[in-house]
């Protein structure tokens, strides 16, 4: 007895399980069943199993029948000439999507060639054991399997066009980029509408070579004049959203440009950008600092010393400012109201992102690098008939990673710029080796891709010829600006007095305790307590209790809480935060009492 | 300032007797530590930073004559933390000189020490609740490759002043206090565990031979004790691998050269140099009063004098509350607490102070400095 699970849920029994599943599929094949449909007998159980929910990976192969591919040269002579399409394939059985369970007793040929009276299916394309993103990838299949993942994910990281609608959209970390290129080597993949439509990347010459010594360890060097004309250039948009909420008692916020008597005003000139509706319009050229959208809010009720104070209270304002280091064009505001009814604005700072030094930069192989330096014209190589290369990379990336993926592109780019033409580099069925060079000696070039370079600084003929071609980069979203941080002085936290962390709140870089343990081993114990002094504070204490006194700094007099007016004060220079220690262990009931010795 | 007799001697050697001493007093001086330098962070970094390559490289050896030994960092660690039960306890035990060449000798020494139980001769227990007894059973070719009669047995458990007897080929013990087979069965591993004959612990002795020709044993199981009491058994050489063991046979003096030449050993195992000298600053703190500590929360770190340097390190709570109940005082001497209340850490150029008054007479009161209590 076999019992039928359909969507793993018991429904029934029968007693010949093979019959039924090979029922079941001959029923979908000739259309009567869903084509997603998924049968399987499972012999270790003794039960069949029928999955039809949502949510499989399902995959489609060519059916095989007595060693043949019910898909013949007909069918694709129809399919060329668009009088059928993939849906009356799959209609008529030829072509079936399997899922994981199904797949367990298939047997997938490669090619037609391999194909044996045993197997059951054939792949369409050998381009289908990679995913989508991986037959982007030319001539994977001669690299080193890791590094094929990671040109997967350095793919990922391009900067293109995300989306079409990206000037209405609202993203956080939008990215365009201005100019991109369909690849000179390309898949089979990149045929297909979408991928033709939204590409990525720039066709671009590079030379494989060292040079200055600012290429090593993954660094790239890249023609300054090239950039300058525009090359890898992209946009960066930073969306700033603000309500009006409104508050209980009737009060809200109110969007307008403050006034001079709100509290926390900053100066005329920071809201110089503001129209009469406290929005500042599109094409105002705004810096750090600038208010974007001016906003006063309601005096706050809880927990504010403010209602200690006499006299009317003031509106306090809490405008949102462009933040720091991403100054540049309004470029577009929305207003609308959320659920609530509230006033709702948003508004996109447009900035022109230029390749400078420390941006990130790949290649479709996996060899991905920062810029070391932006060399100007004058000084890169040339080779003799005058080609500058736009970007140099390291020889040294190469032999230990095997990325033949990177110097087959490099030729093959070579190629297709001579003869103006894409080269096929789909792994396994792409243009060969010996073809590319044959070609590219063809048209005038050594058959390996390397030629004779001069050095640009010198003029000096460089003692090594030198492997340059054509080949696509892309520009990944690592933007240098994006993560600059530095700091002298800047907010504190209020607790402890120690500088804010975090770049957002611009922290300081905390000396950790290896580095101090450094500090220590080499005995330089003043820089230590200098590098330490950010919380130090003054205290005042008493000799003779050791409590912290009361000290006024002016008159110079203080008393103790304990011992009065006459008791002897020092004052003592220690951190903030020890002081907090002390003021936790009196909370405890633990007298922690400090005895003052003399001053040195 | 006075230069040690053996580097007196050496320079003499080298240079004649008549060379100049001021050359050899600038060498010495130059190669003398620097006042305040702080050793202990140098030998912690030195330390520490070598084995952070060994993390990843532990070597695991298999095999029947080769004796698994813990390397690399957990071995480290067990050095450092003084631990009582170290995982791979090891003896290399050394004859005489005058016997150090008869492999006789040497494998009759390994044979007799290896440590023989009731238990790895017995074939079967027997638990009888009826009659209060275990009987057991010994395996005939087990008791013949020990070269043991069951009269040896049951002349050691007599000793023991257990109520024994023969029955056949059987050992049988009762136990009429016994009301309840709990008792029995605590009994029956009581019995498994005692000892006929060899050394306690040790459980193997592996025969090894130097370049010279010499023999020396291997064991598996440490007992130092016992073994230094064999006649044959060369004490000047004999040594165990358990810290805490040398410690007590030996003094901690041994127990200091132990683990110097431990860690050393181990660094040097897996390519890594680390100067001795590094390795000595530790291996004086850790005897530095006479028994084995380890680094940690119950070792050095966990007894520092000062409060405020212990709460740093670990479970500051207790050592604060503790500090408030026992009226402790914190001098203000140490780094970690230094360094907490932003004051100038007394190493290095912090260690040094010169107080000169005004009119250029030197200054006698104390140096800056809070007492915490």
């Amino acid at each position: 007895m076999t019992f039928v699970f359909v969507n793993g849920k018991l429904s029934g029994r029968t007693d010949d399980g093979v019959g039924l599943a090979k029922a079941l599929i001959k029923d979908r094949r000739e259309g009567k069943l869903p084509p997603t449909l998924n049968v399987r007998y499972r012999e270790e159980t003794d039960s069949v199993m029928i999955n039809t929910d949502s949510g499989r990976l399902v995959r489609a192969v060519i059916v095989v029948k007595n060693g043949k591919a019910l898909v013949t040269k007909e069918d694709i002579n129809l399919l060329e000439g668009n009088h059928i399409g993939w849906d009356d394939l799959v209609k008529a059985g030829k072509i079936e999507y399997l899922d994981a369970d199904e797949e367990e007793d298939a047997y997938v040929a490669l090619n037609e060639e391999d194909l044996t009276p045993q197997h059951t299916h054939m792949e369409i394309t050998p381009l289908s054991v990679f995913g989508t993103q991986a037959s982007l990838l030319p001539f994977i299949n001669h690299s080193n399997a890791h590094r094929n993942v990671t040109a997967v994910k350095s793919v990922q990281q391009g900067v293109g066009t995300y989306a079409t609608n990206y000037l209405i959209r609202m993203d956080n970390d939008s990215m365009i980029a201005i100019d991109q290129q369909v690849p000179i080597v390309k898949t089979k993949m990149y045929d297909n509408d979408y991928l033709r439509d939204h590409v990525f990347g720039q066709n671009i010459v590079v030379a494989v070579v060292s040079y200055l010594g600012y290429n090593m360890d993954d660094a790239i060097i890249i023609n300054k004049s090239s950039i300058e004309r525009g090359l890898f250039r992209s946009m960066f948009f930073r969306p700033y959203k603000v309500e009006e909420t409104k508050y209980i008692g009737g009060q809200s916020d109110v969007i307008t440009i403050p006034d001079k008597d709100v509290a926390g005003y900053r100066s005329e000139d920071a809201y110089r950008f503001l129209d009469e509706d406290g929005i500042s319009y599109p094409s105002a050229e705004v810096d750090s600092g600038d208010v974007l959208i001016g906003r006063i809010s309601p005096p706050r009720f809880v927990s504010s010393i403010d209602k200690f104070r006499l006299g009317v209270q003031k509106q306090i304002e809490s405008s949102v400012e462009c933040r720091t280091g991403e100054g540049g064009i309004v470029d577009s505001v929305f207003l609308t109201s959320t659920s609530d009814g509230n006033k709702y604005v948003s508004l996109k700072v447009r900035q022109d992102r230029r390749v400078e030094v420390g941006d990130k930069f790949g290649s479709r192989s996996g060899q991905k690098g920062v810029v070391g330096m932006l060399l100007d014209e004058s000084d890169m190589p040339f080779t003799y008939s005058g080609i500058i290369p736009d970007l140099i990379f390291s020889p040294y990336s190469l032999p230990a990673r095997m990325s033949m993926a990177y110097l087959l592109e490099l030729l093959g780019g070579k190629v297709g710029a001579m003869a103006g033409r894409y080269v096929d580099g789909t792994p396994f069925t792409g243009e060969s080796e010996e073809s590319l060079r044959k070609e590219l000696h063809a048209h005038g070039f050594r058959e390996n891709g390397v030629e004779t370079m001069y050095n640009g600084i010198t003029g000096e003929q460089m003692q090594t010829r030198i492997f340059i071609g054509d080949m696509t980069y892309i520009r990944l979203k690592h933007f240098v600006s994006n993560k600059i941080q530095w700091r002298a002085r800047g907010p504190i936290q209020l607790l402890t007095r120690q500088p804010t962390e975090g770049k957002s709140k611009s922290g300081g870089l905390r000396l950790g305790e290896m580095e101090k343990d450094c500090f220590v081993a080499y005995g330089a114990a003043l820089s230590l307590k200098e590098r330490f002094d950010s919380d130090k504070i003054s205290i005042p204490v008493c000799s003779k209790c050791g409590m912290i006194a009361v000290y006024n700094v002016k008159k110079k007099t203080g008393y103790c809480q304990l011992d009065g007016e006459d008791a002897p004060i020092k004052l003592i220079e220690v951190s903030a935060s020890f002081k907090i220690l002390l003021d936790e262990l009196k909370s405890v009931g633990i007298y922690p009492k400090i005895a003052v010795g003399k001053k040195v | 300032m006075e230069i040690p007799e053996k580097y007196l001697r050496a320079f003499k050697n080298k240079y004649g007797e008549d060379a100049n001493i001021e050359e050899l007093k600038k060498i010495y001086e130059k190669a003398l530590i620097t006042p305040g330098e702080d050793v202990g962070v140098i030998a912690a970094q030195s330390i520490g930073e070598a084995s952070t390559q060994l993390t990843l490289r532990t070597k695991h050896t298999a095999g029947l004559t080769i004796i698994n030994t813990t390397t690399g960092l957990p071995r480290l660690i067990e050095i450092f933390d003084a631990k009582k039960d170290i995982s791979t306890p090891f003896m290399d035990v050394y004859l005489k000189p005058e016997f150090a060449k008869s492999k006789q000798k040497a494998t009759e020494l390994a044979d007799s020490i290896i440590e023989v139980k009731i238990g790895d001769l017995v074939s079967s227990y027997d638990i009888s609740m009826k009659r209060k007894a275990i009987e057991l059973l010994f395996d005939k070719d087990a008791l013949k490759t020990y070269g043991i009669t069951l009269r040896t047995v049951l002349s050691k458990l007599e000793k023991m002043k257990l109520p024994v007897h023969m029955e056949d080929n059987k050992i049988v013990i009762t136990d009429k206090t016994a009301d309840n087979v709990k008792k029995l069965i605590k009994l029956r591993s009581k019995l498994t565990e005692t000892n006929l004959s060899g050394i306690p612990h040790i459980s193997r002795a592996i025969l090894n031979r130097d370049k010279e020709g010499n023999f020396w044993i291997k064991t598996v199981g440490t007992n130092l004790e016992a073994i230094l009491k064999l006649d044959d058994v060369d004490q000047t050489r004999t040594i165990s691998n358990d810290i805490i063991e040398v410690s007590k046979v030996l003094g901690i003096e041994a127990a200091r050269n132990l683990i110097v030449s431990e860690v050393y050993n181990t660094l040097q195992s897996v390519g890594l140099k680390v100067d001795l000298r590094h390795i000595f600053v530790i291996s004086d703190a850790m005897c530095m009063d006479g028994t084995v500590k380890g680094i940690g929360r119950y070792g050095l770190s966990g007894e520092t004098e000062s409060v405020f340097a212990r709460a740093a390190f670990e479970i500051p709570l207790k050592h604060i509350v503790e500090a408030g109940l026992y009226h402790e005082t914190d001098k203000f001497d140490y780094v970690a607490n230094n360094i907490m209340s932003n004051q100038v850490i007394p190493v290095g150029t912090g260690s040094i102070k010169l107080i000169v008054k005004k009119d250029g007479t030197e200054d006698k009161g104390k140096t800056k400095g809070k007492d915490k209590e």
